[in-house]
């Protein structure tokens, strides 16, 4: 645990240093590019976080273990997390970029439903309880991860959106492409880190109930 | 762990500060080169409007820059914002938890004996 909040605070240092001293700025957009960094980072962490619920979700519905219920919602909370970074960060760039804060584009607009889909997944899983509360939430996890793929091809799929095509990340100039896959590699050490706390936390709260019904049952 | 977020907050804007600012040029010194210039190409031109093309370039060319990085500024604050206020919920929650955990193993114990 330590090791990974050291390596995340290091590789977060370096990707800021990389982003406001290294890479250079890019000829069209100028300074205002470089919100790429963060915002994209984001935007891909958000499937790996989802990634992993879904696969927990999966595993959940299989084996019935409690600890695959505990990632899997620790993981899609920190989705929400880096989505709603993703979602708040574009607006900025996309006022500058296109003279809009919003546009109901393709990739927008999934992104949005994606939010909305696994704030829906929260709202199922503070009214229900139980054995229940983790198996419908496993469910609606599975299919919200449906709209994963959606988002990330949206731009294939609706000729005609705002955002650029998917392979414009991998064409950068070499020291741009270095900063974004360290800023990369920081999200991904910081969602990994949280990720390992927040399950530490879920497993407190589990003793926590435990012992709580323990003293309730006893009381009866 | 709030001085670490305080410290990663003051990096972040350290960083912002000293290692993107722009090659400040003030519209005299501008208008000086391009003074310099003429001269040593020794063609006429109208000083006092040139001086003021110089002056209202630059002028317009700062107002972009400074533009475009309250742009980047904002989107980096809000990305710090979001981590700072998600941190700080686990931080309270856990503190909470911890704090109970303790009370009630506490309560149990005393009531084994």
């Amino acid at each position: 645990m330590k090791i990974v909040a050291i390596l995340t605070a290091l590789l977060l240092f370096i990707s800021l240093y990389l982003i406001f001293a290294y890479a250079p700025i890019e000829r069209t957009m100028l300074e205002v590019q470089k919100i790429f960094y963060f915002h994209v980072s984001a935007a891909l962490t958000v499937f790996l976080a989802f990634g992993v619920n879904f696969v927990l979700s999966i595993t959940y519905l299989i084996k019935r273990r409690t600890e695959h219920d505990m990632v899997a919602s620790a993981a899609a909370e920190l989705g929400l997390v880096f989505c709603t970074i993703a979602l708040l960060s574009g607006p900025i760039w996309a006022r500058y970029a296109w003279n809009t804060w919003w546009n109901w584009e393709p990739r927008l607009t999934s992104t949005l439903i994606l939010w909305l889909m696994y704030v829906g997944y929260f709202i199922l899983r503070s009214t229900l309880s139980g054995d229940k509360r983790k198996l419908y939430s496993a469910v609606l996890g599975i299919i919200a991860y449906l709209d994963v793929p959606i988002v990330y091809y949206a731009v294939d799929i609706w000729h005609g959106g705002l955002h650029p095509e998917r392979d414009t990340k991998w064409n950068l100039e070499q020291p741009m492409q270095w900063t974004w896959m360290v800023s990369l590699a920081a999200f991904i050490m910081l969602f990994s880190l949280l990720l390992i706390l927040r399950y530490q936390m879920k497993k407190n709260e589990a003793r926590y109930e435990a012992i709580q019904q323990h003293y309730l049952e006893k009381a009866r | 762990m709030r001085i670490l977020i305080l410290a990663s907050f003051l990096i972040v804007l350290v960083l912002f500060l000293t290692t993107q600012m722009p090659v400040i040029l003030t519209a005299e010194q501008v208008s000086q080169s391009v003074s310099d210039a003429i001269a040593e190409l020794q063609v006429a031109v109208d000083e006092d409007e040139m001086e003021r093309a110089v002056q209202l370039s630059v002028a317009k060319l700062e107002h972009a820059q400074r533009n475009r990085l309250k742009y980047l500024a904002s989107a980096y604050f809000i990305i710090w914002l979001v981590f700072m206020l998600y941190v700080l919920r686990l931080a309270r929650h856990y503190y909470v938890l911890d704090k109970r955990l303790v009370q009630l193993e506490q309560a149990s114990a005393h009531d084994e004996k």
